[in-house]
């Protein structure tokens, strides 16, 4: 069975010494955030993920959800650990105060979602969709709407679902058909089919209450004619209860390549009772102001993912005995050197590490940047964290879960033959990972909407959140000769990066085919200059540190010129692939493919 | 007999804005009213005025105020008398009969009655005002728009109607359109039943006021007021006066007066006061909102209440084709296909009723009313066999000179010239009169010399080329430096004499495209933006020093770079409706492509200038720090940034000819300009300058950021290190001015300005 220890060291490092809690502790509601808040947090949080969900992984992967007579069952013993879940506040982490929830922030909040995501990551769907609906009505529910269902979201007691896709519309919800027919006592009737619903049913909660998009009957065409209802499974009783049954029903399961634990379900609404959130013909919009959350959610599972696939790898890599070193034997009293001495081997894991532990720390860097944009008090200082956070949110989704996927898959290589072999447990993970890079926005839109969106919007102010501290960065350390090794790496993909950037925006101001010709190598070249910016923040910490027993900084240093060395030049490629524009996409012939 | 004095009667709106004019001209004028201290008080008004009727502050000295009951003895060395009264012919004509025994013999009188024909005007007139007299009809404001409509009567001297024609194009700066006796003359009589269908068919058809403006607005090239914004802008109060007028006039069959309908609403409008922007608001007004703000609202034309504006959803409205926005069976396709068609089917009509040529009538209505396109030119753009189809289909009549077109179009270009369709079936040049040179005739006649995206490079003739700016409102970018980088390489081998610098677009030039420059400043992309500061730098420096004379030639804004090329040209010739300044400020920069040095140069070497090293820092200072806009060529004059030989030019058509005589003239021995150096103040100028800044700020008038901007300006201004006691050269002020630009750039504040007037288009004061 697979291993997990959350990495709680590296997770403190990156909280407390590179973004630093010193910003987060002026910001309202923060003030107490310290070891004392942190600590228990991130080792109560470790201890559930590794006693309670890890080992309802593999189980939950080859048994299942089943469905049967409307009724969803979850893997045995999940619904006690949902319990335990609940029961330990996990729920109630990000939740307001006023719904009882914890209200702490989402730097140390994101934490806790990786180590979910290595531990189980089907499990974490459920709490994580409930969380989206909690923010859903948070954001734009009425006065008696928040009262009525945050607490209870909070607390977990319902779950909560987000119904956007139907059989004909993904991407595009302009096509969207389910209707939203008006009553007179202000209550709508909800009538259509929605697919590929994580949560929809389930045993896990008394009752869930699903956001659904639907049109009204007046609605104008098109993306602007979306409106957003609420529509609980059991219409909630005067007092707060469950009350009689919703006519929305799971009428089938996804079989899908992983995540099987999660429920994913076809759902039908035939005429249920809903309530309209927000204003009518707004739901999109609404949708749009939490789908930065939900996609910084998404690149932290393929966070999660990278990591537990790493440390399987090392573990295997330390134990498995195969050939001899290439400089000389490294156990001669054993039949065979252990394979990490292998410089493939090494490649892999070093990769593995490399990728994982720059994401975490970007990932920290946004977290933190997203605490400040919802919660510091000057608007000015909101805004640009703001413009940081939207530039990052497409980069962090596609380029974390491209990574948990190719860790997965690196993670395997290292497991050999034994790692295609299910009862291991390495090709879980690849299958977990392999829809990360798909739902909430495919990694082709995240980077459609980085070329399109994030780069022109205010003449590309965004911009400005990354390329200023960085370029500062490198102009303030460039007198340090112990930084030379990471500076120069850093400054020569920094130049690159900003000479693709100003390419594809000018090409793509006359010809937007262009912009989306670039757009993928574009998200993956501008990905790694910002994992380098923060290796080398991480270097510039590791270096000022003096001799310490566990050898944590000189391992930082030893991953950063990895990094430097043996991941970043890709950006060359990349540049070039970007640079060489969209005529080869555009050329042939639709009747040749 | 040269026109050398003027006397306006009337001092309304009108009649002392035409004598602003000719002020502006730098004529003397007479100016009477029948209300005592009412000419006085108009000049007065007009001094206080946004936007001004004054071209100069100067020019107001040159109006004498009078009051008519014993100022008309004023009138008697006066060549030309305006009348400029109230609209009655029989008040019109006691004044007219007041003047025969004082104005001079062969001075000539003119109305400038809108309504009213000429033969009414002169009914029981004496033959002796018959010769000398004529209808000179003025649009308002008379200063800015640029038509003027002239009726002459059968017994009007060829040589008056010709003299006045003449004064009003050149000194005047109007395209003087021919009218034929009719009423409301070309303009107001298509113009009116325009707005009145439109209006009309808004109602019937059920649209909203903004969903008809949209669709009488900029699809059709009409200004984005469309038509309920001009009647807000014009006084809704004006239609039925217009409406009564034309009914009196035209005959009962005429599709004007059948046209017309009672709006209850507009009635109802009028008599509570909301007359437009000068009542209480009309169909648009500002209301305040629950945090004190201004809220703009808008009428609902069924239930007469005001809502918050709506911004239309209709699909055609996004059509550039009108064609196909005329097909679309939207809302606003439906309306616009109604509307054009009882519009341009009623011009086609009108020719040769009310003008001899097409080209007259959609001369008079884009210089009028301010269209893109007169209505033949619709016509061609729908196309002629169109417009007789719909107008079949719709049971009307096709006018004859539209059955004549059948397929053919009004305009033509035949070997390079553009050609009209005549009333007699033939092909004619649009005329253009002597001294009028077109960039558009040029360009038709033969492909550029050189050309990109940004600019191009034409032949003008005699050994004269001539560089377009053509990108988006003509702002500055690499491409307008490469093409003048090219013109000053090809005049450097002889492949032409001289070079004048001038464009058709509305504006000359907004300046540096400041989209690229923000963007570049986000990506941290110094070296980039400083390059291009240095480009620009050495394409001024060229242009000033190359072996060519060069002729800045600008018409509209003039802004920034556009202004810091013209200030590297030889010679300037501008148009009277030039705005030129250096506005960097505004966006939190300062001047990066010389233009500060250049301002340094031409007060240093100006014989008004105080001697000493200051002066001329202070006098550049004041101008950039404030950002300070002439508002016409005599206010650049004033400002030095026109210098004495430089020329203003009034008609905006004569502008290029003007411009290229002015290049020839400077060709012959020609040596470019010594490169000089300059003794600048250094640090103590620099104090002096930052405690008049201090005190500013004292009084509230600079911001912080302002204070930043003034400093780096002063710091570029003063020479830097130097001082007086050493000579500066334009190299070492072009890398200071460089310097303290990328100083400014690198500052969140600046950005944050860039930003904002990028997006809002108005300046952030922070």
């Amino acid at each position: 069975m697979p291993i997990y220890a959350a990495p709680l060291r590296d997770m403190r490092f990156v909280l407390n010494e590179l973004a630093g809690t010193a910003a987060l502790r002026a910001l309202p509601g923060c003030e107490e955030l310290g070891p004392d808040l942190i600590d228990p947090v991130l080792e109560g949080a470790a201890t559930f993920c590794t006693e309670v969900l890890l080992p309802l992984n593999q189980s939950g992967d080859s048994e299942g959800c089943t469905l049967a007579n409307g009724a969803v069952r979850t893997p045995q013993g999940f619904r006690e650990a949902y319990d335990g879940f609940r029961a330990g506040g996990w729920t109630a982490l990000a939740a307001d105060p006023q719904w009882g929830g914890q209200g702490l922030p989402k730097s140390l909040g994101a934490l806790v979602e990786e180590m979910i995501c290595s531990a189980n990551l089907a499990f974490g769907m459920y709490p994580g969709l409930s969380h989206g609906a909690y923010m859903a009505i948070a954001k734009h529910g009425s006065a008696d709407q928040q009262a009525l269902y945050l607490p209870k979201l909070a607390s977990g007691e319902w779950s909560g679902t987000m119904c956007l896709t139907e059989p004909q519309c993904g991407t595009d919800l302009g096509l969207i058909r389910t209707r939203a027919a008006p009553e007179p006592d202000g209550s709508f009737r909800i009538t259509g089919g929605k697919i590929f619903i994580s949560a929809g049913e389930h045993d896990l909660a008394e009752n869930i209450i699903h956001l659904v998009l639907a049109k009204l009957p007046d609605a104008p065409p098109g993306t602007r004619g979306i409106s957003l209802f609420v529509v609980p499974k059991f219409l909630p009783t005067a007092a707060g209860r469950p009350g009689a049954r919703n006519a929305v029903t799971c009428t089938g399961l996804e079989h899908k390549m992983g995540i099987k634990a999660s429920a994913t379900c076809a759902m039908a609404f035939d005429g249920a009772t809903g309530w309209l959130v927000g204003r009518p013909h707004r739901g999109l919009a609404a949708m749009f102001t939490m789908m930065n959350e939900a996609r910084l959610g998404v690149g932290v599972q393929g966070l999660g993912i990278a990591e537990v696939a790493y440390q399987n790898a090392v573990a295997y890599a330390r134990d498995r005995l195969q050939g001899r070193g290439l400089d000389g034997a490294a156990a001669p009293d054993k039949p065979a050197d252990p394979i990490l001495v292998h410089p493939d081997i090494r490649r892999m894991l070093l990769t593995m590490r490399a990728m994982t532990e720059g994401c975490r720390a970007l990932a920290a860097l946004v977290a933190q940047a997203h605490d400040v944009g919802q919660r510091h008090p000057d608007a000015a200082a909101r805004q640009a964290a703001d413009d940081y956070v939207q530039l990052m949110t497409p980069i962090i989704k596609a380029l974390f879960t491209d990574t948990g996927w190719e860790a997965a898959g690196l993670g395997m290589q290292v497991w050999g033959g034994h790692g295609y072999i299910r009862d291991n447990g390495m090709e879980q993970f690849a299958r977990d990972a392999r829809i990360t890079q798909i739902y909430e926005g495919t990694n082709g839109i995240q980077a459609l909407d980085l070329v399109g969106r994030k780069l022109g919007t205010h003449a590309g102010r965004y911009l400005r959140s990354f390329f200023h501290p960085a370029l500062a960065f490198i102009e303030a350390q460039s007198e340090v000769p112990a930084m030379e090794p990471f500076l120069l790496p850093l400054s020569k993909a920094f130049g690159r990066l900003q000479q693709v950037t100003a390419e594809v925006a000018r090409r793509g101001l006359s010809d937007p085919f262009e912009a989306g010709a670039a757009a993928s190598d574009y998200l993956r070249l501008f990905g790694l200059t910002a994992l380098a910016f923060a290796w080398a923040r991480m270097a510039e910490i590791a270096l000022r540190q003096g001799p310490e027993p566990e050898g944590f900084y000189k391992a930082k240093l030893a991953t950063a010129r990895f990094f430097m060395q043996r991941i970043l030049p890709e950006t060359s490629s990349l540049a070039a692939k970007c640079l060489a524009g969209g005529e080869t996409l555009r050329e042939m012939d639709a009747a040749l493919f | 007999m040269a026109i050398a004095k003027v006397a306006v009667i009337g001092a309304g709106v009108m009649g002392a804005g035409i004598a602003a004019q000719v002020a502006n001209a730098g004529l003397p004028v007479v100016l009477l009213d029948i209300v005592p201290g009412g000419a006085a008080a108009a000049v007065e008004r007009m001094l206080r005025a946004d936007p001004a009727p004054f071209m100069r502050r100067a020019a107001a000295r040159l109006v004498t105020p009078g009051d008519l009951a014993t100022g008309l003895p004023l009138l008697a060395d006066c060549d030309w008398i305006i009348e400029a009264i109230i609209e009655k012919p029989e008040a019109k004509r006691a004044l007219y009969a007041q003047l025969a025994g004082i104005r001079k013999p062969g001075s000539i009188v003119s109305s400038n009655t809108s309504t009213i024909p000429l033969a009414a005007l002169l009914e029981g007139e004496g033959a002796a005002l018959a010769p000398d007299f004529l209808i000179t009809h003025f649009f308002n404001p008379p200063r800015y728009m640029r038509l003027l409509e002239i009726v002459r009567g059968p017994a009007t001297r060829p040589e008056a109607a010709a003299e006045i024609g003449a004064f009003a194009d050149r000194m005047l700066g109007k395209t003087v359109i021919d009218c034929h006796d009719r009423p409301g003359f070309i303009a107001n009589r298509i113009g009116g039943q325009w707005m009145q269908s439109a209006i009309n068919h808004a109602f019937a058809m059920g649209l909203t006021v903004e969903e008809a403006d949209a669709a009488m607005g900029p699809p059709i090239g009409v200004p984005k007021t469309g038509v309920f914004g001009l009647l807000d802008l014009v006084g809704i109060d004006l239609m039925p006066h217009v409406a009564a007028s034309m009914k009196a006039t035209l005959p009962a069959t005429d599709a004007y007066v059948q046209g017309m309908r009672e709006q209850p609403l507009i009635a109802r409008m009028i008599a509570e006061g909301r007359t437009g922007r000068k009542g209480k608001g009309g169909f648009y007004t500002r209301e305040r909102g629950p945090g004190g703000e201004s809220l703009r609202r808008c009428i609902d034309l069924a239930s007469g209440a005001y809502r918050e504006t709506q911004k239309p959803q209709l699909e055609s409205l996004a059509l550039r084709d009108l064609k196909a926005f005329v097909a679309h069976p939207d809302r606003a396709g439906r309306y616009t296909r109604a509307v054009l068609l009882d519009t341009l089917g009623y011009a086609a009509a009108l020719v040769p009723e009310i003008a001899d040529t097409v080209a007259d009538v959609d001369a008079a209505m884009r210089l009028g009313y301010n269209w893109k396109y007169g209505p033949f030119e619709l016509i061609d753009r729908l196309g002629p066999g169109w417009l007789a189809k719909a107008l079949t289909e719709a049971g009307r009549p096709v006018p004859p000179l539209l059955a004549m077109a059948g397929a053919r179009p009004f305009y033509r270009t035949a070997e390079g010239t553009l050609e009209f369709l005549g009333t007699d079936g033939a092909y004619h040049p649009v005329p253009r009169p002597e001294g009028v040179l077109l960039l558009a005739d040029v360009k038709r006649r033969g492909p550029a010399l050189a050309r990109n995206a940004s600019a191009s490079l034409w032949d003008l003739g005699d050994g004269v080329a001539c560089l377009e700016f053509h990108s988006k409102m003509n702002a500055l970018d690499p491409g307008t430096l490469e093409m003048l980088g090219k013109a000053v390489a090809l005049g450097r081998k002889g492949g032409f004499k001289a070079l004048v610098i001038y464009n058709e677009g509305e504006q000359f030039s907004v300046g540096a495209n400041l989209g690229l420059a923000l963007f570049a400043a986000n990506i941290a992309a110094w070296g980039e933006v400083e390059g291009m500061v240095e480009q620009g730098q050495k394409a001024m420096l060229a242009l000033r020093a190359a072996p060519f004379p060069s002729v800045g030639a600008p018409s509209g804004m003039a802004l920034g770079g556009g202004c810091e090329i013209l200030l590297h040209c030889t010679a300037i010739q501008a148009h009277a409706e030039s705005y030129i300044g250096l506005v960097e400020a505004g966006v939190g920069l300062i001047p990066g492509w010389g233009g500060g040095t250049a301002m340094l140069h031409r007060w240093a070497d100006a014989s008004r200038t105080p001697r000493g090293p200051m002066p001329p820092v202070a006098k550049a200072f004041e101008m950039i720090s404030t950002a300070q806009v002439a508002k016409s060529a005599f206010e650049a004059q004033e400002m030095l940034i026109l210098r004495p030989g430089d020329g203003i030019t009034f008609n905006r058509d004569r502008l290029l000819a003007d411009a290229k005589a002015k290049a020839l003239s400077l060709v012959e021995n020609y040596r470019p300009p010594e490169s000089k150096t300059l003794r600048l103040p250094g640090a103590s100028g620099r104090a002096a300058l930052q405690m008049a800044v201090a005190q500013q700020a004292a009084m509230g008038r600079v911001t912080a950021h302002d204070a930043v901007v003034c400093a780096h300006l002063a710091e570029a201004l003063t020479g830097g290190t130097h001082d007086q006691t050493e000579e500066v050269g334009d190299a070492e002020l072009h890398a200071l001015e460089r310097a303290q630009f990328m100083a400014l750039l690198k500052t969140p504040a600046t950005l944050a300005r860039i930003e904002h007037m990028l997006e809002t288009g108005r300046p952030l004061r922070n």
